[in-house]
Order: structure tokens, then C-alpha cells, then sequence
């Protein structure tokens, strides 16, 4: 089985109290994308994902998968890696697979072959026996992923599935994601590890506050903002030919030699490659992609800018009573 | 509720089942209790045991008779008789000296025993003394046609006797109600705690919103609480069955009449007591985040059966019940250890049990209701432990 079309989060509105968790979130996921969900602590991430797989109640709002406001049937094609992972410490790794997969509507049979299929694709063919509480978190990790995955999901929804693994867990975890997004599943994970997000992903979503700050495919998002070159010219590590730069040039940052410009327009990276080779033998010389987490820190910073204003003038209210 | 939501609910129950079945306290206090309830059925009978078999020879003609007014001699003085046909009197003598018999029927003329007894007077109760009224009315019998005389030896000379109040609940019927108030209490205890220890851990571990992704709350809870009381049950069968023939087995008056009843009624509110409490021990263990909560958490559950349970002692150990006691039986906390013992005391009309059945019954479906609530709103309530009022204060 494949997806059902694409995930799309309508205006979702919660408060817990005095936190507004969510603030009119509307993002849309769509099918065979390996879809990353970013945001920094407290943006609202994970009561997101709880809405979606329907064990967050929300104020106001609607998620929809394939059009249809998510009912019970369609819960059972959801795989779910909550944060706090959840499995029964003391069930072992077949056995708990197997209940999840029942539970997700399999036969018996069924079942039990897709609980060892997903135990042996994720390296714990031979763990199959022992209690979960047994195994290293890594391992832990892995048997969540694959409880998640077991009953062949259409949607899968993973809050921080990467934190807690080793480089080869990662590997192993991008490698299933990856080729459960070309079998066509919807896919949204959140995570901090942003080099990682931008190598794996082709679109993320950036939230802040309960809101949606940056959509897009990674592909965009690092074409978008300044234009920048780095230049490294042979023989000046401090970059002293790049004192006397045109008017719409500046210089952003001078490490080891590479100094990186940023320009106003195309056409000035041909003025700074001249002006370079007139210094001297010109050793590197490209365009700079913006970092994911570039993206990241720039939403991140323009959406708090305004809280940041009002927190300073209520203090300084403060200190004149 | 479709075949599918049963289907659901199943996989649950059978999980906790299989769980529970795998955890090797499970069997070690299976058979700690089963050892306390083989000596619940023992002692009683123990305490009652019947006096040892006594040797009786018969010297003479014709031997069955002889023997048949042996036999109804010990009946009539409440000793087990064996009947020893001996040749001759000399065999008879020797055989009294040694000890190996206690009494001797010589034809119809004499009954010997070892050492004269100082007061021969009437010895009634004693077997030397049935034993020499009864062959002195054998004599009697001589002189009737023998079609009456046949029929009197079979139906035995002692007239019934009838009383006009019927007989108090005896000691071993008191013991048997304590037996099974304790386990009563123990069990609900026991279950009670391990179902909130139980949905304890599927919150602290956060198992749970794995599971309610494709379960309602409701099927958790009831699935949860249906695989212990399947648990429950097979316990309170091998308990009740190993009491049953073991009773049987070393014919302990705790299996006769009045005692069997009051297990059979203590199985049935052991039934009661558990479908009550089930769903509010399942909230409790819905309202804390870590496993060492369980015990306060439950503890305003645990009260109720605790002072039923204590009080019981008076009532098994007084010869009348207080109204205090008696009130306990009707209130649905109590009334699974207090109406058990009432009964095993005796003082509980069938209307009285019947009534008590009621409210429990419509008190199980109120606690059900008010427990499924707390539970829908507090499994997914993670931080600190919350109480039951302000769950109820939140929404949905």
C-alpha cells in the first residue's frame, strides 16, 4: 500500500492554559517527500503531531489527509514515533511488534511475518527474543521506528526520530525514510539536527510560536535570501584585497583566507572575480548556497523580533514604578 | 460497538493476560494462595476430626450379628467401629491386655473391656456401654418375629432428634468466612493495585499514545481491565475448586451445609467486589506519571475493603453483629468483604443479599462511568500527578 494524498494542517488553534501552543497553524505535506518539520523548543512541533495522530485535542482547526478530515479508519494508517518513545519495557521486541500490527487491523499471520520483516530490515534479526528494556537506547530507537512502520503506514508522522542515534542508526534511519518517501508515503518528521534535515529532505516547514514562519522545497529556501561568492586568493589569509570592494558588496566573514561577499546583484560577481585575480593567483572562487540553518535562524529571528520589543519596553516599564 | 471494536478490545485484554501469565509473581502468589486456602480447607476439619477408628472383638455365633450391633454400637456413641471376629474368649483377654482392642461382645452374655469403668451406672456416650444395651436389646429382639427384628436392625434403635431453632453457624463455618474475607480483600487488593500499576506504566512509559492512535480510551480500559478479571476469575476457580475437593478429600465439615455456601457466596462477591473496583484502581493508575505513585494513588480505594476487612474479625469472633457492620454490607465499598462474612455468620437473610446485589451491581455501572471519564481525560495528561477534581473540572 501507498499513501492517500497529501496532509494538509488547517488553521490549528490550542492553548494549554496560559501557553498558546498552537496559533492558527496551516501548513501542507505533500505525498513521496521525505517532509521535515522544524521549529525551535516550545514552537509547537510536537502538539502538531499529537493533532494529527488524533491524541491532541484541538480548539479550533482541522487536519486532513487525502481531503478527509482524519476519522478512526484512517488512524489505523498512520505510523506514529511519539518524542517520549512509548513501548512496554518489558515485552519482547517480536512480541510488541506483532500487537502494534494487530491493533493496526493485520491478521495473525500477517502480523507476525511484518513484525520479523521490520525487525531484520532495521539490524535486530537476532533481538528478536529479548525484552525491549534489554536493549541499548539505540536499539530502543530502531524498535520504535520499525513499531511505527510494521503495518505498512501511509502516513508517518516521526517527532525526532534521529536524536539518540549513533551515525549508523542515522544512516540506517534516513535510508528507510527515504525509500518509504519514493514508495509514495506521506512523511513529516521533525528535527534540530539541521545539516541533517537539509541532505535528507526535499521540503521542510519552519514554525515558530505556533505558527508557520518558512515553507518550501530545500531547494528554494537555499536559493533564497542575499546572494553571496566566497573567494580565497593564494597568499592572504586576512584577505586584504577585499578592502576595496564596489559600493553594493560586503564583506560578511574572513576565515582561514575565504572571505565570503555578499552582492546586490549576479552581475557583480564578475566585478569581485577580477578584482581578486588582480591580487593575485585566485585558489577558490563560488557561489554560497544558504545554509538550512541559515533559513532556520533568520525565521526563527524575524518572528521573535517583535516579542523581543515588547519584552523590552514592559521591563523597562518596570523599572520606572 | 461493532464486532471490530470487540476485536480491538480483545488484543488488549489478551495482551495483559499473556503479561501477566509470563511474570513469575503471578504464580508465586497464585501458590501462596492456593496453600493458604489448602489449609483453610484442612484445619477445620482438623479441628473437627473424628475421634479414631476403635478395634471391637466379637467371640460367638452367629458373627454377622454380632457385628451388626458392634457397628450400631459405635454409631450410637459416635466411634468409628472395626469389627474383629475372634475364636475364642482367651484370644478375646489377651488381646484387651494388650491394647490391641478396646472392648469384646461375648455372645449375649457378656461385653469385656480392659479396666472396669468406676461409674458403670449409664455410660451412654461411652462404646462399652452401647455395646452392653444394645446386646441386651438384641436379646430383646429374639423374642419378635423375625420380619421386625430384621427391620429394627436396619434402621437402628436411636430415634432422630429434632431441634426448634436450626443449628448456629458453627466454628468451622466462621473460619471459612474468614478465610474467604481474606481472600477477598487480598485479591481485589492485589488486582486493584496491579491494574493501576499497570496503566501507571503505559503513561509513564508513554506506551499509551502509541496505542490511542488506533484505540479509543475506553477499549484501552476496558481491555485492560477484562484481562485481569479473566486472570481473577481463574484464580478464584482453582481456589475455590482445590477448596472443594480438597475438602471433600479429607471430609472437612468446611464442604458441608452451611461452609460451602459461604464460599459459593464469597466467589460470587469476589466476582462483584472486583467488576466494582476494576475501573476505579484503572483511574487511579491513570492520574500519576511514575510507577511509585501507584500506591497513594489507589490508597482511597484501598480504605474501604481495609475497614471492612479489619472489622470482620469482630463479627467472626463475636456472637452478634452491630448495625455498624451490618450498614457496611449495603455500601458498594464495603459490601464485597462485609456481606461475604455476614453470611458466613449467619445473619443475612436472602432478601438482604439480594438487595446488597442490587446497589453494588447499580453502583458498578456509576463507578464504571465516572472512572472511564477520569481516565479519557487524565491518560494523556502528562506532568504532575493530577487529582480526581480537577480532571473532572477540565474538559474533555
Amino acid at each position: 500500500m501507498t499513501g492517500q494524498g497529501e496532509l494538509e494542517l488547517d488553521r490549528l488553534t490550542k492553548r494549554y492554559g496560559e501557553v498558546q501552543a498552537l496559533d492558527g497553524l496551516t501548513f501542507t505535506v505533500p505525498p513521496g517527500q521525505v517532509f521535515g518539520f522544524l521549529g525551535p523548543n516550545g514552537a509547537g512541533k510536537t502538539t502538531a503531531m499529537r493533532a494529527i495522530v488524533g491524541v491532541a485535542a484541538m480548539d479550533s482547526g482541522t487536519v486532513r489527509w487525502g481531503g478527509e478530515p482524519i476519522a478512526m479508519a484512517a488512524r489505523r494508517r498512520i505510523g506514529y514515533m511519539p518524542e517520549e518513545r512509548g513501548l512496554y519495557p518489558s515485552m519482547q521486541v517480536l512480541d510488541m511488534l506483532e500487537y502494534l500490527a494487530r491493533l493496526h487491523g493485520m491478521t495473525a499471520a500477517a502480523a507476525r511475518s511484518a513484525a520479523a520483516h521490520w525487525a531484520g530490515r532495521l539490524g535486530l534479526g537476532d533481538r528478536g527474543q529479548d525484552r525491549i528494556e534489554a536493549l541499548s537506547l539505540g536499539n530502543q530507537q530502531r524498535v520504535q521506528l520499525a513499531a511505527a512502520l510494521v503495518h505498512d503506514p501511509g502516513l508517518l508522522v516521526l517527532d525526532e526520530p534521529f536524536s539518540g542515534l549513533d551515525p549508523v542508526g542515522v544512516d540506517a534511519m534516513s535510508e528507510v525514510l527515504a525509500e518509504r518517501a519514493a514508495a509514495g508515503v506521506t512523511m513529516l518528521f521533525s528535527s534540530h539536527q539541521l545539516d541533517l534535515v537539509e541532505h535528507l529532505c526535499q521540503s521542510v516547514a519552519i514554525i515558530d510560536h505556533g505558527r508557520l514562519v518558512v515553507e518550501g522545497s530545500v531547494a528554494d529556501l537555499s536559493r533564497s535570501g542575499p546572494l553571496r561568492v566566497s573567494v580565497r586568493v593564494a597568499d592572504d589569509p586576512d584577505g586584504h584585497w577585499a578592502q576595496q570592494l564596489g559600493p553594493d558588496m560586503a564583506v560578511e566573514q574572513i576565515t582561514a583566507g575565504t572571505v565570503v561577499i555578499r552582492l546586490a546583484s549576479r552581475a557583480d560577481a564578475q566585478a569581485v572575480l577580477d578584482q581578486a585575480r588582480a591580487a593575485g593567483p585566485v585558489e577558490e572562487f563560488g557561489f554560497v548556497r544558504r545554509r538550512l540553518s541559515e533559513v532556520f535562524r533568520d525565521a526563527v529571528r524575524a518572528d521573535s523580533e517583535p516579542d523581543v520589543a515588547r519584552a523590552g519596553s514592559a521591563s523597562t516599564g518596570g523599572a520606572n514604578r | 460497538m461493532s464486532g471490530q471494536w470487540w476485536a480491538l478490545t480483545w488484543l488488549v485484554a489478551r495482551r495483559e493476560i499473556r503479561d501477566r501469565g509470563r511474570a513469575k509473581s503471578f504464580w508465586v502468589a497464585t501458590i501462596i494462595l492456593l496453600l493458604g486456602v489448602a489449609a483453610g480447607a484442612v484445619i477445620p476439619a482438623l479441628i473437627h476430626s473424628n475421634p479414631t477408628p476403635q478395634r471391637v472383638g466379637v467371640v460367638g455365633t452367629p458373627v454377622t450379628a454380632l457385628t451388626q450391633v458392634a457397628r450400631e454400637a459405635g454409631r450410637v456413641s459416635g466411634t468409628p467401629v472395626t469389627v474383629v471376629p475372634l475364636p475364642d474368649t482367651a484370644a478375646a483377654r489377651a488381646q484387651l491386655r494388650s491394647g490391641q482392642l478396646a472392648a469384646v461382645l461375648v455372645g449375649n452374655s457378656v461385653v469385656l473391656v480392659k479396666q472396669q469403668a468406676l461409674a458403670s451406672g449409664s455410660p451412654g456416650a461411652s462404646l462399652a456401654g452401647a455395646l452392653s444395651q444394645l446386646a441386651g436389646l438384641q436379646k430383646l429382639y429374639r423374642q419378635l418375629p423375625p420380619s421386625a427384628a430384621a427391620s429394627l436392625a436396619s434402621h437402628g434403635v436411636a430415634l432422630p432428634i429434632r431441634g426448634l431453632i436450626p443449628p448456629g453457624r458453627g466454628l468451622a463455618s466462621r473460619i471459612t468466612g474468614l478465610v474467604t474475607a481474606i481472600l477477598i480483600y487480598v485479591l481485589i487488593l492485589t488486582y486493584g493495585i496491579r491494574i493501576t500499576i499497570g496503566v501507571g506504566e503505559e503513561k509513564a512509559s508513554r506506551v499509551v499514545e502509541v496505542l490511542l492512535t488506533t484505540l479509543r480510551p475506553v477499549q484501552l480500559l476496558a481491555g485492560k481491565v477484562i484481562g485481569m478479571g479473566l486472570l481473577a476469575l481463574a484464580q478464584i476457580a482453582a481456589i475455590v475448586g482445590l477448596y472443594l475437593i480438597l475438602g471433600t478429600a479429607v471430609g472437612s465439615a468446611a464442604v458441608r451445609g452451611t461452609s460451602a455456601g459461604v464460599v459459593v457466596t464469597g466467589a460470587v462477591w469476589l466476582v462483584l467486589g472486583y467488576a466494582f473496583y476494576c475501573t476505579g484502581y484503572a483511574a487511579a493508575g491513570a492520574l500519576i506519571n511514575r510507577q511509585a505513585d501507584a500506591y497513594n494513588a489507589s490508597l482511597p480505594l484501598q480504605l474501604p475493603l481495609i475497614l471492612a476487612y479489619v472489622l470482620s474479625y469482630t463479627v467472626l469472633y463475636a456472637s452478634s453483629v452491630n448495625w455498624f457492620y451490618h450498614v457496611l454490607a449495603f455500601i458498594p465499598f464495603t459490601a464485597p468483604v462485609a456481606m461475604p462474612v455476614l453470611v458466613a455468620v449467619g445473619a443475612a437473610p436472602a432478601w438482604q443479599i439480594a438487595l446488597s446485589v442490587v446497589i453494588i451491581l447499580a453502583s458498578t455501572a456509576g463507578m464504571a462511568w465516572l472512572a472511564g471519564t477520569v481516565y479519557e481525560r487524565a491518560i494523556l495528561r502528562t506532568g504532575s500527578r493530577l487529582k480526581v477534581r480537577q480532571v473532572l473540572r477540565s474538559a474533555a
